[in-house]
């Protein structure tokens, strides 16, 4: 399993950086939902220059989000390559049996285009914000604590939880397990063993987890007052100056798709 | 069967955050109503973690391999904790992998996380056979059943999300035809996924009962 590459911040001094974070993931959100209710296509170009202005702010590199998109990029081409065949009545050209439709391709750019955008403004957050940080961030904007400590308890162990399930196939594969090989058929045999895999790392993690609860009440986990772990940090003037930027941009958007949905009506 | 960001309309992406809210608090709320839930944090913690690193266990049907979304098995093992689980499984998904999107989390983890919830209830109808709630039958019955349901409807909503959000001009014809396949083609993943939850299950039992929700 590719977890190495969780850890998704870097480190620089933009203002994008220095942005209080609680702020930075209001106005991010904030936007991430006004780009998600663009439906018109006259709309797609202040987006994408918006998103672009955001990333170059933010000064992280073009391999990062290169690296990042790769994934998601591909998935969502499978999902949406179908859309310029299957949907409209205007026929733009006919390849073979499969007729090109005007309406069709226009929905696949603005579905992709409203992907680039909000999944790169989720990289801008993610990457000028460290984990630890967002999840405080979130914290002090009421998220609730047993949700708060489990997230960063899963996040904590999830490597090693990885790793313990790699060193067990591992182990199974030296044993002889998927050596042999049925075509188009699964085995019931198989299927235990593997039931047998996942409920083994069930167990361990289960008894790790009453270990790591004893170590955490001695050092006083649960003892103290929520007020004093969730200290708000005071925004300063250019974060308040980019939330009013974002929110205004935001706004403007949503006024913008009304005022173009009623024009057409 | 995540939903990414950009497809679905904004407004059925803000309903599946206020549904998620909504069923966030009902199991928070449940799971207070079980006394302090200090204690059960790491469990429920390394549990979701396990069950994270688990679902890319690949189940080899040569000349592929498929992954199994085991959220109906969330349910069983973790009981009110499954729904909380699943919203930070995807949460963390979301930012490592690129599955799913921040945008569409709500409409995901509530799409995983309520069959997951029926799941857990499911699996707690076994008591009713009395004594025979802890034999190998009784536990994987219903175990199977709880898988089943929890992969069948997160299946049944994806597909009602799919048709109903779809573009409008989209050929009628070649819509029907991908969504009557989607749905087949979800039956015997989803009879696969409540073979292996009671498999599963009745190793549990046997090895580490305490693990099962409601012993």
């Amino acid at each position: 399993m590719a977890l190495a590459s969780f850890e998704t911040y870097i480190g620089g001094r933009s203002h994008l950086h220095s942005w209080t974070p609680r702020l930075k993931l209001v106005s991010l959100g904030l936007l991430m939902f006004a780009f998600a209710a663009v439906k018109h296509l006259q709309l797609v170009i202040p987006m994408l220059g918006i998103t672009a202005i955001l990333y170059g702010l933010s000064g992280l590199p073009l391999s990062f989000l290169r690296r990042r998109l790769r994934y998601p990029g591909l998935f969502i081409l499978a999902v949406v390559l179908v859309l310029p065949f299957g949907s409209g009545e205007t026929i733009l050209a006919q390849l073979g049996p499969f007729a090109l439709r005007q309406e069709g391709l226009m929905m696949m750019v603005l579905v992709v285009s409203r992907f680039l955008s909000i999944l790169t403004l989720g990289f801008v957050l993610l990457g000028t914000t460290p984990f630890l940080t967002l999840l405080r961030a979130l914290r002090s904007l009421g998220l609730p604590t047993v949700l708060a400590d489990m997230t960063l308890l899963t996040y904590r162990y999830l490597f090693e939880t990885a790793d313990m399930l790699s060193t067990m196939q591992k182990s199974m594969h030296l044993r002889g397990f998927g050596h042999r090989k049925r075509w188009l058929r699964l085995e019931g045999k198989t299927l235990l063993q593997l039931s047998g895999l996942l409920g083994t790392l069930l167990i361990r993690s289960y008894e790790r987890s009453e270990r790591i609860y004893k170590a955490m009440q001695l050092r006083g986990y649960g003892q103290l007052k929520q007020a004093q772990l969730v200290a708000k940090q005071p925004a300063d003037s250019t974060s308040l100056l980019l939330t009013g930027l974002s929110a205004f941009v935001a706004t403007g958007f949503v006024i913008a798709e009304i005022t173009l949905s009623l024009s057409i009506r | 069967m995540h939903i990414p960001d950009g497809i679905v309309p904004v407004q059925v992406c803000a309903a599946g955050y206020a549904v998620t809210g909504l069923i966030t608090w009902y199991s928070l709320r449940q799971i207070s109503k079980q006394g302090n839930p200090a204690p059960q944090i790491p469990k429920a913690s390394l549990l979701t973690a396990a069950f994270f690193v688990g679902s890319a266990i690949a189940i080899p049907i040569p000349p592929t391999t498929v992954h199994l979304i085991l959220n109906g098995l969330l349910g069983v093992v973790l009981g009110y904790f499954a729904f909380p689980a699943i919203l930070i499984g995807l949460f963390l998904q979301s930012l490592m992998l690129g599955h799913g999107g921040l945008i569409t989390l709500g409409l995901n983890a509530a799409m995983m996380g309520i069959p997951a919830l029926l799941s857990y209830h499911i699996f707690q109808l076994r008591h009713r056979l009395g004594r025979n709630a802890t034999t190998p039958f009784g536990i994987g019955a219903f175990a199977f059943l709880g898988g089943f349901v929890g992969l069948a409807l997160a299946a049944l909503i994806f597909l009602g999300l799919v048709i109903t959000t779809i573009p409008a001009n989209f050929n009628v014809d070649a819509e029907r035809t991908a969504v009557f396949t989607l749905m087949l083609a979800h039956i015997p993943l989803a009879i696969l996924e409540g073979g292996f939850t009671a498999m599963l299950a009745v190793f549990l039992q046997r090895v580490k009962p305490e693990l099962l929700t409601g012993k």
